[in-house]
């Protein structure tokens, strides 16, 4: 009784002082009488709660971790495989934009050429030492290609096509040892025979160009088109093929060797079309790409924007023929292939070029 | 006759991933999985097997597009290649794989000079052949491995047993 009265009379008391403390608090508003005080209280406990939770932090989040152990791996599952999905998404978007720009440039090139061209993509490679070096495409006589049908990309010759099914087709790349196309030298015009060199070529690194006349001037940075046979059979003309890069002194030859480097990557070939229809006209020079203006440069450009070097005939501005038929099952593979949007810019770039050499009028 | 299966799977994978995926990556010189392929289940299977499986492989290989040689010349390869990897692989299992492995892409270009391929000549060789070899003994072990692992351990064991000797007569 006697701890109970007295413990009573003390809670009456803090109960006393808790409601002075309120009323003097509340009245005081804008007279800090504690003011100070809570300032202090509140830095000293924020201090004390701010290293507290810095200790038990990893161990609430442990805790949190092992509670909520499933679904949080569940999640981290879901945004795995989330982030795998959209890498795997832009890459292959990656791909899509560089397929699409090598369409565009091939379409450049034969727009400017008037080939008309199918375009096509590689499928397989065959590339063992002793054997050709060879590509399949996915397009095929359905859509047009036959035997000896000249094979470009954006940059120049690629090869040429030697068998063909429905739907597939072989190409024999220039820089095969057993094949050879009859070039031309820039400018002077000389004639010349362009032929691989297979594996002493590095892979299409380097094809070999013989000379027919040994006392014509064959200066290093020269470049090379195709002289075209009779109806485009197997190579069309006009076709930019490599620039020479050394010339081998032979002395009392009737012919005269250099090295060159083709203008496409051989090593690396995509997108190809193949020119079902040669040019009215032969185009001479004016597929080659702008002359670098340091002599020691190649054009090494990827994807050279197709402009003339030399003022070019008239009559050559014909848009990019693609002769892809309508009925070719599958779409999906050169998607870009039918798009005219996909190849007016390239042919855009390449009047402009045009349009800025003076002496065009006539076109 | 589950391994004639697993054969077939295997050599077919080899020979399409071979010209789809790994002849067109960027580099100049990639290795011949074909030629592994065939060198590591012939060193299983022994010298007959090796050398049909060989045969066969080197068939599919002239026979897959794009191809513009004659057929058949990937054949006598891979069956010359297969025979051998079957016949000293018992005794000297990694010499053998790397003799084979290395020697494989020799033997194509001297068949090719022979039988008359224009650009195929001595310097051909030097240029081409130790880069061949190197990156065929690099990718060597990683084949053999995959295909042991494919086709579980060596059975020829049994059959040894079963058979004392008629391997090395």
């Amino acid at each position: 009784m006697k701890d109970s009265r007295r413990s009573r009379l003390f809670l009456g008391l803090l109960l006393a002082a808790a409601l002075v403390l309120i009323t003097v608090d509340h009245r005081s508003e804008n007279t800090p009488v504690f003011g100070p005080m809570r300032t202090i209280v509140t830095s000293a406990f924020g201090a004390v709660e701010r290293g507290v939770s810095t200790v038990t932090e990893p161990i609430g989040g442990f805790v949190g971790a092992v509670a909520g152990a499933q679904g949080s791996r569940a999640q981290i599952n879901n945004l795995k495989t989330q982030n795998a999905k959209l890498q795997g998404e832009l890459s292959s978007q990656r791909i899509d934009k560089r397929r699409s720009a090598e369409l565009q440039a091939m379409l450049g090139l034969s727009g400017l050429g008037g080939y008309k061209v199918v375009p096509a993509q590689v499928v397989a490679r065959r590339a063992a030492p002793g054997f050709e070096d060879a590509v399949e495409i996915d397009a095929g006589t359905a859509d047009g290609i036959k035997p000896d049908m000249t094979v470009l990309n954006g940059e120049g010759l690629v090869g040429r096509v030697v068998s063909a099914t429905a739907s597939t087709a072989t190409v024999v790349l220039l820089c095969d040892p057993a094949s050879s196309a009859g070039a031309r030298l820039e400018g002077t015009g000389e004639l010349g025979v362009a032929s691989g060199l297979g594996a002493n070529g590095g892979s299409g690194r380097r094809i070999m160009f013989r000379l027919l006349d040994s006392t014509a001037p064959l200066p290093v940075g020269t470049r090379l088109v195709s002289f075209g046979s009779q109806q485009g059979v197997p190579y069309v003309a006009g076709v930019p093929i490599g620039t020479i890069e050394k010339v081998e002194a032979t002395p009392g030859e009737l012919t005269r060797t250099a090295y060159a480097k083709p203008f496409a990557d051989l090593s690396s070939v995509d997108v190809v079309g193949v020119v079902v229809e040669g040019p009215k006209r032969d185009p001479r020079d004016a597929l080659l790409p702008p002359a670098p203006k340091p002599a020691a440069k190649p054009a090494a450009k990827p994807a050279a924007k197709p402009k003339p070097a030399v003022p070019a005939l008239p009559g050559q501005q014909a848009p990019p023929q693609v002769a892809r038929p309508s009925q070719s099952p599958a779409p999906g593979d050169t998607a870009p292939g039918n798009d005219a949007p996909e190849n007016t810019p390239a042919t855009e770039q390449g009047r402009d070029g045009q349009t800025s050499i003076p002496g065009d009028e006539a076109a | 006759m589950p391994r004639i299966l697993i054969t077939t799977l295997l050599v077919l994978t080899a020979l399409v991933l071979q010209v789809t995926v790994v002849n067109r990556l960027p580099v100049s010189v990639v290795p011949d999985f074909v030629l592994l392929v065939v060198i590591a289940l012939a060193a299983i299977r022994g010298p007959v097997a090796g050398a049909t499986i060989g045969f066969f492989a080197g068939l599919g290989a002239d026979l897959l597009p794009p191809v513009d040689h004659a057929l058949g010349q990937h054949a006598l390869v891979l069956c010359l290649v297969g025979f051998a990897a079957g016949r000293w692989a018992e005794r000297r299992p990694l010499l053998t794989v790397a003799v084979c492995a290395a020697g494989g892409p020799a033997l194509a270009l001297a068949v090719a000079g022979l039988l008359g391929d224009p650009g195929v000549d001595l310097r051909t060789f030097e240029v081409a052949w130790p880069m061949a070899a190197f990156v065929n003994l690099l990718a060597a072990p990683v084949v053999v491995w995959a295909v042991l692992k494919v086709y579980g351990p060596r059975p020829e064991k049994a059959t040894a047993a079963a058979v004392p000797g008629w391997r090395r007569a």
